[in-house]
């Protein structure tokens, strides 16, 4: 009896002991796995995303005392004509990206995943390759491919005949916007097409055999049962897609940093030159801008959801 | 169901192998131009050159300091790498296989990342930096990029480690094993994948990272590989040096050919990962 007692207390403290240890194992686990990384995140990650709002009401070069300001910087910028055309330069890469994006590898993958060619993986692993690349390689690659004496294309147009002379692509006011879309389509494209193939491989063979049967062509089976049944996920490209170009600026800083005349300043690119440009900085100002694009994000997201409403089609 | 080819199906034919050139077109043309000589690539944009100037690339290496772009580069991203899938290794087992006080508040305050403006951050980022002594600093910039939650990458790593059994852990417990033992030698191991995925994706983020090199480094000797060839090409506006510039752009190119062929695999399907959770 004594005994089966002691063995008792004593498997009781051998196991107080161990759940001491195990304890104690687990906070200083949790001390190493989490402190350094969520610290990090707060200070920042969090913490400036914060600070941003406060940014925005002040009147700050970055060096000078801050001035507090108050919504002086969100009057100013409503008023400001280079925010304007800004945003106009956003609304035409929001327009034309995506739709050339969605198209192209919309059709791509079609050809990709319902005709059974050889070599669909290769043109795939192909398609795909400039995801991989920094947006600093794209951006140089295509400003060779503009450049007026000796670029790409105008030795192209030279070879088939068609002689513009030195014309400059991305040195040209008319021209210098347009030329921002290839590079953003180019290396957008190999993306949606793996995704959309992925999806499309889900649609069952049995419904384009009916269809076959019934006397559909391709094109008819692509927008009649492909397209409606990846609805969801097209959505979801073009929302992607449709915020990238509104808040991307990367491309275009490499490409003409908003130039020429500004014929190219998008409004990340705008605020990001008023934070780090060359020229003057102004924190308060360039937070504000950022703040309302913020919000112009945030509207583009709700809109976009509506436009392309969840009309998801099932089999 | 076969069907009958076509003059149609050549046209689509055509179409697939249109885009193919217009992807590989620019790159190949890029790497002809960089083996010939100025003169005869200012002559004429399509001849072959009469030898093969390898030399270029020498050139290139030297005169853009790529010798010391790719080691800072090797030194950034290599410990950025290693800290950050550590951190959110352990983190993403953490949160998803331990239970301790405040732990759903962690993981909502992480998952708030989402719903931040990030632009703007930009800022008061660089007023932190530039007060914790951090700018045109390397190290600052892998302490900036390293230490940080991605919400991503949490619930893609916390996701597969919660597929985990949980009798694999316990058992491990019972054997008398530390947490730290079964944490290193049961779930590690078994989260393998996952925590590849991460780590090639990290890689990719980090190599072509250019925002964060171009506002925090401003010595030359500093400069990573992207942000390198973007002051290089800047500098081309005084030098008609064209060659070389092609062969300074193809060597910024090589490492992520290289690594796109090693893990194309999953790079493909993990790229797809996120825009289908959106």
């Amino acid at each position: 009896m004594n005994d089966r007692i002691g063995v008792g207390i004593r498997q009781n403290t051998w196991l107080q002991a161990w759940a001491q240890r195990s304890q104690t194992q687990k906070y200083i686990f949790l001390l190493i796995a989490i402190v350094p990384a969520f610290g990090g995140y707060l200070l920042f990650t969090l913490y400036p995303n914060l600070v941003s709002v406060y940014y925005s009401l002040l009147n700050w070069d970055g060096i000078s005392t801050p001035k507090f300001v108050g919504f002086e910087n969100y009057i100013n910028l409503l008023q400001d004509r280079y925010v304007w055309r800004a945003l106009s330069h956003n609304a035409v890469l929001m327009i034309f990206v995506p739709a050339l994006v969605i198209l192209f590898s919309l059709l791509l993958a079609y050809l990709l995943t319902n005709k059974s060619y050889k070599g669909v993986g290769v043109l795939k692993v192909l398609f795909f390759f400039p995801n991989v690349l920094s947006s600093v390689v794209i951006a140089l690659l295509w400003a060779f491919i503009y450049d007026g004496s000796f670029g790409l294309l105008n030795s192209l147009l030279r070879l088939v005949g068609i002689e513009i002379g030195d014309f400059y692509w991305i040195g040209n006011t008319d021209t210098a916007l347009w030329a921002i879309i290839p590079p953003s389509v180019w290396g957008g494209v190999g993306l949606y097409v793996v995704i959309f193939s992925n999806a499309m491989i889900t649609i069952p063979k049995s419904l384009y055999e009916s269809a076959i049967l019934e006397g559909a062509n391709h094109m008819t089976r692509l927008f009649k049962i492909t397209i409606p049944l990846i609805m969801p996920i097209i959505r979801v490209s073009v929302l992607f897609l449709t915020l990238g170009a509104l808040k991307g600026f990367e491309n275009v800083l490499v490409l003409t940093n908003g130039g020429p005349a500004g014929s190219t300043d998008v409004i990340g690119l705008y605020m990001f030159n008023l934070a780090f440009g060359k020229e003057f900085h102004n924190y308060g100002y360039a937070s504000a801008i950022g703040m309302f694009l913020f919000v112009f994000l945030v509207i583009v997201k709700l809109v976009t959801d509506k436009l392309f409403a969840n009309r998801s089609s099932e089999y | 169901m076969a069907e009958r080819r076509t003059a149609v199906d050549f046209i689509w034919w055509g179409i697939l192998i249109a885009f193919s050139i217009t992807i590989l077109f620019p790159i190949m043309w890029i790497l002809y131009e960089s083996l010939k000589t100025n003169r005869e690539f200012f002559q004429d944009v399509w001849s072959l050159p009469e030898v093969w100037m390898w030399s270029n690339y020498v050139k290139a290496w030297d005169k853009f300091h790529v010798g010391s772009a790719a080691l800072n580069t090797a030194y950034y991203v290599g410990l950025s790498l290693i800290i950050s899938v550590s951190l959110t290794t352990m983190n993403a087992y953490a949160l998803t296989r331990i239970t301790f006080k405040g732990r759903k508040l962690i993981w909502g305050i992480i998952m708030l990342s989402l719903f931040l403006p990030g632009l703007t951050a930009l800022i008061p980022q660089y007023v932190l930096m530039r007060e914790l002594n951090l700018t045109n600093s390397l190290t600052g910039l892998i302490i900036l990029d390293s230490f940080g939650e991605s919400a991503f990458y949490l619930m893609l790593l916390g996701g597969f480690m919660q597929s985990l059994p949980k009798e694999l852990e316990e058992s491990g417990f019972m054997d008398g094993a530390s947490l730290y033992r079964v944490f290193l030698q049961i779930i590690v191991p078994l989260a393998l994948p996952g925590i590849v995925t991460v780590a090639i994706f990290k890689f990719l983020e980090l190599y072509n990272n250019f925002l964060g090199p171009f506002i925090y480094l401003s010595d030359q000797s500093k400069y990573t590989m992207a942000v390198n060839m973007y002051h290089a090409n800047s500098m081309m506006q005084y030098s008609a040096d064209w060659v070389t510039l092609f062969a300074g752009v193809m060597i910024t190119l090589a490492p992520s050919v290289v690594f796109y062929m090693l893990f194309q695999r999953s790079i493909m399907e993990g790229a797809t990962l996120g825009a289908v959770k959106g």
